[in-house]
């Protein structure tokens, strides 16, 4: 038999150090927000808007002003609503556009909770486009992951 | 499912059943055991914690001096909250596999083990989200989950240590690696914790479990000794040693 309880009971031990230092905390490093991922470019040269503006329609402070060479712009959606306005401006003109989507809740993790995912069925003209020229949808699923969805060509 | 449950059972089965011809007559006297042990960190963790609580009890029968099979039941309640959700989540598990003991049978001698254990997991449980918030720039939106019915596969290697520290009482610990086949609540409502497995946003997760352990002995088997292969004598060859040696082919005269 030897020293094997002996060896064992030091095992028993080492186990217990184990589950000592596998009792720590952790914390939430994950992107928690779902944005609206959309890149701008001006249609004939397929570049980057030298400024861009957007905020919230009735809603006081802005998501961009006057931001330089912003690629993809990071839209939040309204996680209450179906829909969301928004007033974009781009090198001084601006165009009003209503995203229509419908919402669903995702667990980030354990840390971090629940988000919101979107599924975008749409995005119109409120009144009449006078910036935007088209709007190419690249994927409907509006996550947390970095994945672009719409591309708007001005 | 069904197909993943009968083939993991069928290739443990296998494993339980597989015979290694004896290749030498020396035997030992082994003790077969039934064992019945607790889990005992569960109730220890909600001593400190009241929103966990986790019991497991085991049965595992000695089918041979390396193998035993393995069948094991328990409940967890579950609450977790923080500042933007709460999560309830209750159930029980089952698990059931096959224990590998690789210490020799004169070092085990029925009492000792160091081995590895396969098994399949399968869970009932209820989750539940009773608050959800979530701030953005729109502002504070607030939703629920209501409380729902789902089955949890997941398979589990579990390498461990047990030694007996009283007659018929053993004491020991292992460490599990399991990994999600199947949580049941879809990829974006996965459980924050469900019984048998735990963190079930993970594919892949690890746990401790201490286990206190009665054993029953049943029968008594005479457990083969492999004799281990003759090593190499080097000093034969060695021409630096064995000088006057003259049958040494290694001295050049």
């Amino acid at each position: 038999m030897r020293n094997y309880k002996s060896e064992s009971l030091l095992f028993v031990l080492s186990g217990i150090i184990m589950l000592m230092i596998s009792c720590t905390g952790s914390s939430c490093f994950e992107e928690t927000e779902s944005y609206l991922k959309a890149s701008f470019y001006k249609s004939a040269t397929r570049t980057a808007p030298d400024t861009l503006s957007l905020s919230g329609l009735n809603i006081d402070s802005t998501i961009y002003l006057k931001a330089l060479k912003v690629q993809p712009a990071l839209i939040p959606l309204n996680a209450s609503s179906p829909n969301s306005v928004f007033i974009i401006t781009v090198n001084g003109v601006s165009d009003t556009i209503k995203a229509i989507y419908t919402n669903y809740p995702h667990l980030i993790s354990k840390e971090c909770g629940y988000t919101f995912y979107h599924h975008l069925d749409t995005i119109i003209p409120v009144g009449h486009f006078h910036l935007i020229k088209k709007i190419e949808y690249i994927n409907r699923t509006i996550t947390n992951l970095n994945v672009e969805n719409i591309h708007i060509l001005y | 499912m069904w197909r993943t449950f009968t083939y993991f059972i069928s290739l443990l089965f296998f494993l339980g059943c597989f015979v290694t011809p004896a290749d030498a007559q020396d035997t030992i006297p082994i003790p077969l055991k039934i064992r019945i042990g607790v889990e005992a960190s569960g109730p220890a963790i909600y001593f400190t914690n009241k929103n966990v609580l986790n019991e497991e009890v085991s049965l595992a029968v000695d089918l041979n001096e390396k193998r035993s099979a393995f069948i094991s039941a328990g409940y967890l309640n579950y609450k977790y909250s923080q500042y933007n959700y709460q999560y309830l989540n209750k159930g029980s598990f089952l698990r059931i596999g096959m224990d590998f003991n690789l210490l020799k049978p004169d070092k085990s001698q029925g009492k000792y083990y160091a081995g590895v254990g396969l098994r399949y997991g399968i869970s009932r449980f209820t989750s539940e989200a009773p608050f959800i918030e979530k701030l953005n720039y729109w502002g504070t939106t607030t939703t629920s989950l209501s409380s729902n019915k789902y089955w949890g596969h997941f398979i589990e290697f579990s390498p461990g240590i047990r030694t007996e520290i009283f007659k018929n009482v053993c004491l020991g610990w292992s460490v599990s690696l399991r990994m999600l086949l199947y949580s049941g609540t879809g990829k974006d409502l996965r459980p924050v914790s469900f019984p048998g497995f735990g963190d079930g946003t993970k594919t892949v997760t690890t746990a401790m479990s201490y286990y206190i352990v009665i054993n029953i002995p049943y029968k008594k088997i005479k457990a083969v000794l492999k004799k281990d292969a003759p090593e190499e004598n080097d000093d034969a060859n060695d021409t630096g040693t064995a000088g006057n040696n003259s049958q040494n082919s290694g001295i050049r005269h």
